[in-house]
């Protein structure tokens, strides 16, 4: 009899769950305080909840769903005592938003000691390189067609659609290491936000590698807290997409992939969106970023194509290195004499008008060289997407991810890619994976997809 | 419309004194067909149509057929996100069985032509971008091929084409060979509105013949500039810079920079200098207001009707009509407000007559085609 009591406690005990490592963490900015706000995470990929305010009730149930709750930390006189205050409530780590001044920082994480401490910073002062598990900023784009740009009356029968991304600021930090890197911009205020548009948020960090911290806007929030039956619609789809991506890990694996380098240091516009790796995306280039620091030995290996933006930082031995490129037969652009890229001041993270036009001066010649050649995979009717080519390590198996920022579906899409593949798959939130039928190009092989809604993978195999 | 309502209206156009070349320009039957959306047999319809004009065989049988399609402005420019065919560009699968009813009526050669935006890259990419699936349309006959027109393509030099008679705006035309090196001359476009000049249909839909390597405004001085970055803007529409020297110079250069009278009276002349054999019409789903998603005031359309005609002139006359409006409108009539009419600027040449009552219409008849473009706002 005691026997069975004492297995009825047990079941009633509340089972620890395991807590993922900090490169699975799924992070949401979580805006409730009650515990029972936590059904949300039913059949939801998040289990990473970014807390500006904490309960014991809240932290508890959180462990137990074996979700990861994060303290985050502002800047300011009481930092250091909040970040302790945080840890005494087991939290399961810090997040320190904004810029801190070093000892505060270093004060924190002598008090964390063990505790993951995640650092969301300017994108200048983000510790590209370091050890850290998780890199992160609070600057961010909110990706879209560009207001600017959507309404397509203001333009010509030129007028091709700018995407507002933060792609080629994700692609230039990731490739300093293997730091999983956050993106945990917020959507603007005193806006609309439709599900898609969230979609899209998560889909342009994911399609780099890397994470949107999922944040609500505040309509939104609430209407999910009432439980409005649109809203939680809304957030099953959101949940959908992130388990998409999360099903997949080993995309984060992967590598970009092209035949097209750009050199460019990220103290001097290496870390700006609508820059020069965004332009590229526009053109659907697959190109890789090579930090101007991280210019060595092997580090343009299968690039046919480079273009050096600032020439004057570089290293008798970089120049050397970029010597032999040519000598071997690679293309190489050269920013003209003087012309230096710049970083924009302060907290901007976008070039102005007097920046753009000087950038144009060396975006007229990338476009030119680039023409509609195909540096690793050439895609046609894009116009409203944006996409990423990845390749793993052996380069056998590549992954073009396909991301759509309009509001309808995108039918009738083309990829051609070079070399030739013996499957390709295409995969999608919305359903299972489809083998494609391969055909020959003149560039290599092509596959064509009847249909993409939010965003669509395919993967290459040899 | 009941047909006492729209002989008022084609009545009401103002008086055209006509020239002698006017007067006696010939008139061909234009074919009528409904089609509500592209998923119905557009194969069939446009059969019945071609065979309701006397049948493609006698006009295509072992010969090269061009066929310019209408893909005006930049793929990537989307009216409402929409596919291009589903609002100004004419649609693949129209294109498709041309191409096989033309094949299968013998022709030896089926090129299909446009002057793509800003590109001298193959015409295939613009398509390929367009969402359209170029595999499936060069499997739809034997010997299809693509040409972008827009500088030298494949061919070595450009072919001259003199106005005949008293030209408006040049004496002749420098055009990629494909217009020269054809036997029979097909316009295949879209039931629109046009900004400058009214209407868009196979008339105008030939201002895109001319190649930007010369006549755009990135075009060489002297000779043409085989990549060319941009449009016609300012050669075409505003005639502030001449043509590349190699090729004829404008007869009046700065005497008229108004483009509601340049592009119609070279679309004119371009239609006697480079005379079109058979006029294709799309207006099965369309944009009313302007020719491409960089008008104000755009909207959908659905017509749901296909026009054929072997003459340019009258087969647009007959299009006007459907669309509403007298095809002998003067500038300051809708749809000419702010423009000269392209169709009586031709009829001037003598390519065709705008005078409905001349023309034999087969098939649906005008009135239960008629769908006016500018009520349906």
């Amino acid at each position: 009899m005691r026997a069975v009591f004492g297995l009825g406690w047990m079941c009633l005990l509340p089972l620890a769950a395991a807590v993922p490592a900090p490169d699975a963490w799924v992070p949401v900015r979580w805006p409730w305080a009650e515990a029972r706000s936590l059904d949300l995470l039913e059949s939801s990929p998040v289990n990473c909840l970014l807390l500006k305010s904490w309960t014991p009730e809240l932290i508890a149930a959180a462990q137990k769903r074996g979700v990861v709750p994060l303290a985050v930390i502002a800047p300011g006189s009481d930092a250091v005592a909040t970040a302790k205050q945080a840890l005494s409530a087991s939290v399961g780590g810090l997040v320190l938003e904004g810029d801190f001044a070093d000892e505060t920082t270093t004060a924190i994480r002598q008090a964390a000691g063990s505790a993951v401490v995640i650092e969301l910073t300017a994108r200048n002062r983000m510790a590209l390189g370091s050890a850290a598990p998780i890199l992160g900023t609070y600057q961010g784009l909110w990706p879209g067609i560009s207001d600017e740009h959507a309404n397509a009356h203001s333009a010509g029968p030129s007028g091709s659609t700018w995407i507002d991304t933060n792609t080629g600021f994700l692609r230039a930090a990731r490739v300093w290491g293997t730091s999983t890197v956050w993106i945990a911009n917020q959507p603007p205020a005193h806006t609309v936000i439709t599900t898609s548009r969230y979609l899209q948020a998560i889909a342009d960090a994911a399609m780099s590698g890397a994470r949107w911290v999922l944040a609500l806007d505040t309509d939104f929030s609430s209407r999910l807290a009432q439980r409005d039956a649109d809203a939680v619609a809304s957030w099953r789809r959101i949940s959908a997409l992130l388990s998409y991506y999360e099903s997949h890990p080993e995309w984060r694996a992967l590598r970009e992939y092209g035949k097209l380098a750009v050199i460019q240091d990220p103290a001097k516009g290496g870390l700006v969106s609508g820059g020069i790796l965004d332009m590229i995306a526009v053109k659907h280039t697959p190109v890789i970023p090579v930090p101007r620091q991280r210019l060595g030995p092997g580090a343009l290996d299968g690039a046919t194509m480079a273009v050096n933006i600032d020439a004057d930082s570089l290293t008798p031995e970089q120049k050397e290195i970029l010597r032999n490129f040519t000598r071997s037969g690679g293309a190489l652009l050269t920013g003209p004499p003087g012309w230096k890229d710049s970083t924009p001041p302060g907290e901007r993270i976008t070039l102005d008008k007097a920046e753009l036009d000087r950038l144009n001066d060396i975006w007229r010649d990338v476009n030119s060289m680039i023409g509609r050649r195909n540096l690793g995979v050439r895609l046609f009717n894009v116009s409203s997407m944006l996409s990423n080519v990845m390749a793993s390590a052996d380069e056998k198996t590549e992954i073009v991810q396909l991301v759509n920022y309009s509001d309808y579906p995108v039918e009738n899409v083309t990829v051609h890619f070079l070399g030739s593949y013996k499957r390709a798959t295409l995969l999608t939130p919305e359903g299972a994976e489809k083998k494609l039928d391969i055909y020959s190009t003149e560039e290599g092989s092509g596959v064509d997809i009847d249909k993409v809604g939010v965003c669509a993978t395919i993967r290459l195999e040899p | 419309m009941t047909r006492r309502e729209w002989i008022a209206l084609i009545s009401a156009a103002p008086l055209v004194k006509l020239s002698a070349a006017a007067a006696g320009a010939p008139a061909a039957p234009v074919a009528i067909a409904k089609c509500s959306t592209y998923d119905e047999d557009v194969t069939a319809h446009l059969g019945t149509m071609f065979d309701q004009l006397g049948g493609l065989e006698k006009l295509v049988r072992n010969k090269t057929v061009t066929v310019k399609i209408n893909m005006t402005g930049s793929p990537g420019t989307r009216f409402q996100g929409r596919a291009p065919a589903l609002t100004h560009y004419v649609h693949p699968k129209l294109i498709g069985s041309a191409a096989y009813l033309m094949g299968r009526a013998g022709a030896k050669r089926i090129r299909f032509v446009e002057s793509s935006w800003a590109s001298a890259g193959p015409l295939e990419d613009a398509m390929l971008d367009s969402g359209w699936n170029v595999r499936q349309l060069l499997s739809a006959a034997a010997g299809v091929e693509f040409e972008n027109t827009n500088a030298l393509g494949k061919g070595k030099r450009y072919a001259r084409f003199k106005v005949p008679g008293s030209p408006y705006m040049y004496p002749a035309y420098d055009l990629n060979h494909a217009y020269e090196e054809t036997d029979v001359f097909v316009s295949f476009a879209k039931l629109k509105n046009h900004a400058t000049c009214g209407v868009t249909l196979s008339l105008k839909n030939c201002f895109g013949i001319l190649p930007a390597s010369i006549y755009g405004d990135s075009a060489g001085a002297d000779e043409p500039n085989e990549s060319p970055v941009d449009g016609r803007l300012r050669v075409g529409h505003e005639g502030k810079r001449q043509p590349s020297k190699s090729a004829p110079q404008e007869l009046h250069f700065g005497a008229n920079h108004d483009p509601g009278y340049r592009v119609p009276h070279i679309v004119a002349d371009l239609s006697a200098a480079r005379p079109i054999d058979l006029a294709i019409i799309d207006g099965v789903e369309t944009i009313a207001g302007g020719e491409g998603p960089w008008i104000q005031g755009l909207r959908l359309a659905k017509p749901g009707v296909l026009l054929a005609g072997l003459n340019p002139v009258c087969t647009d006359a007959v299009s006007m009509a459907v669309m509403g409006y007298s095809p002998r409108a003067t500038r300051g009539t809708a749809p000419f407000q702010t423009c000269d009419n392209t169709l009586l600027l031709s009829e001037g040449h003598g390519v065709g007559t705008t005078d409905v009552s001349r023309i034999d219409v087969r098939g649906v008849s005008i009135e239960k085609a008629v769908y006016r473009f500018d009520s349906h706002a």
